[in-house]
């Protein structure tokens, strides 16, 4: 028995076929049975009321399931009396790799412990690539990230910016990192009560 | 000329030398806070600390105080040098703040840098730091931030020794030391005050206009010569860097001028400039013209340039009122081009002193007001102060002309940069750049040439001065 001569292959998974395989037609008709098969099962799924595919519905439908560490939308943190944690020290727009981040900052008189805060701050969805680098550069947790995502899906991508205060709607009733603690006297000066 | 000897090194250091001059002459870095090349030695900052090895054993002085003498052994990295080096910064941010990312000084701070370099490691004291003001108002431009402060002195002394005024300094003792001014002198009046936020080592003087207005690591310099006055001191003019131009903020920031700093001249301002200066974007930033107008009806640009053209070749006796702003370029251009097409040419003062500015005194303000009055005159007279009766065409090129003086009946080609009622009643009125949007130099009244660059776009509508005269002298083509 002479051992059949090697053959390289023209690229790295180019597929090994029996002469059934070769004659084609019963192979495509076998596809088209499978295919056909799911469409089917999913379709009858559907029109008695439950779900069939694994596809989520987005954005009428957003999952469940998001890791507890997703990184989804960024929140800004805020002070007792509602402003933002942000000192406009603009770490997070350096870091981006995308230069998503863009700040403009102000000076306040009256607080001489935060005398810099954002005017503006604004982030653009359309070109983040949710690395989460803004959050471990912010030196104050003004930043974070939470688990679930943006929810503006649109045809125009200039439009997707999210401002300060979509980013300052996070309000959690208790964070064990952030406690919050009430400032005596001074939280009633401005914001919400 | 004594040689010493550095790091092992020997170096040929001038007889009036310090140790630290000759290191920095020859490429030897010793770090310093309160030393500053112009001004006097004050030596209490000590980061300057270098070991002097002698036969009975070595020991460590400032080397800004210490003068060179012949076969001197001096180590500038030497174990002793650096833990001294350590110890020293760590006393000087004692009570510093560490407000870093609030700090507009931050990315060029001395103290960061050598903190970086040097020290590395966070504050070792247990005891709380002192507080002490923050943002003290020094002047209607500078706000001092007394924790940031590290009293190196240097704004104290520049105020005795280069601008005079003597409006600073020190009041109390150790840590409660502050700067302040002094009781009968306000650094309101002092006109160069603003050099003092380019001095000070750390972040403690700021100034007031450019206060949160963008971290200094995202703006970027382009040479350029300010045009305040006929000294042409060489500015910096910082913008923002095109990598890092703004799209959902005010899109404006992407071209104004952030701030103007001086850049190191010896041969016209050294390092300093006034504060006119400073405010260059109080002159440039000024409400633009940038549509080409026949009477006050808007044209396109070059339907302008036809009918200026049309009128230079239809005037008998035409004459030119140029600019002293314009750049040495464009003055060669203007008459290389079209001063023969002109019965007469003169030269015209753009801008007078403002109300309230200092006119004139013995360092650095000149009393004209005007970048390139000493390049213009090489080529062109003196207007006079009557234009001669019978002309029957006026250029004017830049500011500064009163309409109302012009000779009568007499047509007018005005080439103008800003809005100005004027725009609408020439004959021909053409948009034509700036500074900032073009490349040139100017001549001060000492004959230094100091060329400039350009650091922002012009509108397409605008036109180069330089290039604009060539196509006015061009003769009667197809358009015509």
């Amino acid at each position: 028995m002479t051992a059949k001569p090697f053959k390289r292959k023209a690229y790295w998974n180019e597929a090994e076929l029996s002469w059934w395989e070769r004659a084609y037609l019963f192979e495509i008709l076998r596809g088209l049975g499978i295919t056909g098969g799911v469409f089917m099962r999913n379709m009858w799924r559907w029109m008695t009321g439950r779900k069939g595919a694994l596809t989520t519905y987005y954005p009428e439908e957003t999952r469940p399931d998001y890791g507890r560490h997703n990184r989804g939308k960024h929140v800004l943190t805020q002070r007792p009396d509602g402003r933002a944690q942000c000192i406009a020290c603009n770490m997070c727009a350096t870091v981006c790799p995308a230069k998503v981040i863009e700040i403009d900052a102000a000076f306040d008189p009256d607080d001489p412990a935060h005398p810099k805060y954002p005017s503006r701050f604004e982030i653009d969805y359309s070109r983040c690539v949710f690395c989460g680098l803004c959050v471990e550069a912010c030196p104050e947790d003004a930043i974070r990230m939470v688990k679930e995502v943006p929810d503006f899906p649109g045809a125009d991508r200039h439009r997707m910016w999210l401002g300060k205060e979509e980013l300052l709607g996070w309000k959690p009733q208790s964070d064990v990192a952030k406690p919050y603690p009430a400032k005596a006297g001074g939280a009633a000066k401005r914001g919400p009560a | 000329m004594p040689e010493i000897f550095i790091d092992g090194q020997a170096i040929q250091a001038e007889p009036d030398q310090t140790v630290l001059q000759a290191a920095l002459a020859n490429g030897i870095f010793i770090p310093y806070f309160c030393w500053h090349p112009h001004l006097s030695v004050h030596g209490n900052c000590r980061i300057c600390v270098v070991e002097v090895e002698a036969k009975g054993g070595s020991w460590l002085d400032i080397s800004c105080n210490m003068p060179v003498t012949e076969g001197m052994h001096v180590l500038t990295d030497s174990e002793e040098v650096r833990a001294q080096r350590k110890a020293i910064l760590q006393f000087v941010t004692l009570n510093h703040p560490v407000d870093c990312g609030i700090c507009d000084k931050a990315g060029e701070c001395t103290l960061q840098d050598y903190h970086f370099a040097y020290n590395g490691s966070p504050s070792i004291s247990r005891d709380a730091k002192v507080h002490a003001t923050k943002f003290f108002d020094l002047s209607k431009r500078i706000v001092l931030d007394n924790e940031r402060c590290i009293l190196c002195s240097r704004c104290v002394r520049f105020t005795r020794e280069i601008s005079k005024s003597h409006a600073l300094g020190i009041e109390n003792r150790a840590d409660h030391s502050l700067v302040r001014p002094a009781e009968d002198r306000r650094f309101d009046d002092d006109p160069y005050s603003d050099n003092v936020i380019d001095i000070c080592p750390v972040g403690a003087l700021l100034s007031k206009q450019f206060l949160y207005k963008a971290r200094v690591w995202y703006l970027e310099p382009t040479p350029s010569v300010c045009p305040g006055c006929e000294r042409g001191c060489a500015v910096q003019i910082w913008h923002r860097r095109p990598e890092w131009r703004l799209n959902a903020l005010d899109p404006r920031q992407n071209a104004e001028i952030a701030r103007v700093t001086p850049l190191e001249n010896p041969a016209v301002n050294g390092p300093w400039i006034c504060n006119k200066g400073r405010d260059l974007a109080r002159i440039f930033e000024r409400a633009r013209a940038e549509q080409p107008m026949l009477k006050g009806k808007p044209v396109e640009l070059a339907a302008a340039i036809d009918a200026a053209r049309r009128l230079i070749d239809e005037a008998r006796h035409a004459v030119a009122l140029v600019s002293n702003w314009g750049s040495n370029e464009e003055l060669a251009a203007f008459k290389q081009a079209l001063a023969g097409r002109f019965a007469a040419s003169f030269v015209k003062r753009d801008r007078q002193p403002e109300p309230g500015e200092r006119i004139e005194d013995d360092f650095l303000i000149r009393a004209d007001k005007n970048p390139n009055t000493a390049g213009a005159r090489a080529l062109f007279d003196d207007a006079p102060a009557a234009l001669p009766d019978g002309a029957d065409l006026v250029l004017v090129w830049g500011e500064g002309c009163d309409f109302g003086r012009l000779p009568r009946g007499a047509k007018t080609v005005f080439l103008g940069s800003y809005l100005a009622p004027e725009n609408g009643h020439a004959d021909v009125f053409i948009p034509v750049s700036i500074q900032t949007e073009r490349r040139g130099s100017y001549t001060n009244f000492a004959g230094t040439v100091s060329p400039f660059e350009p650091c922002f776009a012009k509108k397409p509508s605008v036109a180069d001065a330089e290039t604009l005269f060539a196509a006015l002298a061009q003769r009667e083509r197809a358009t015509a």
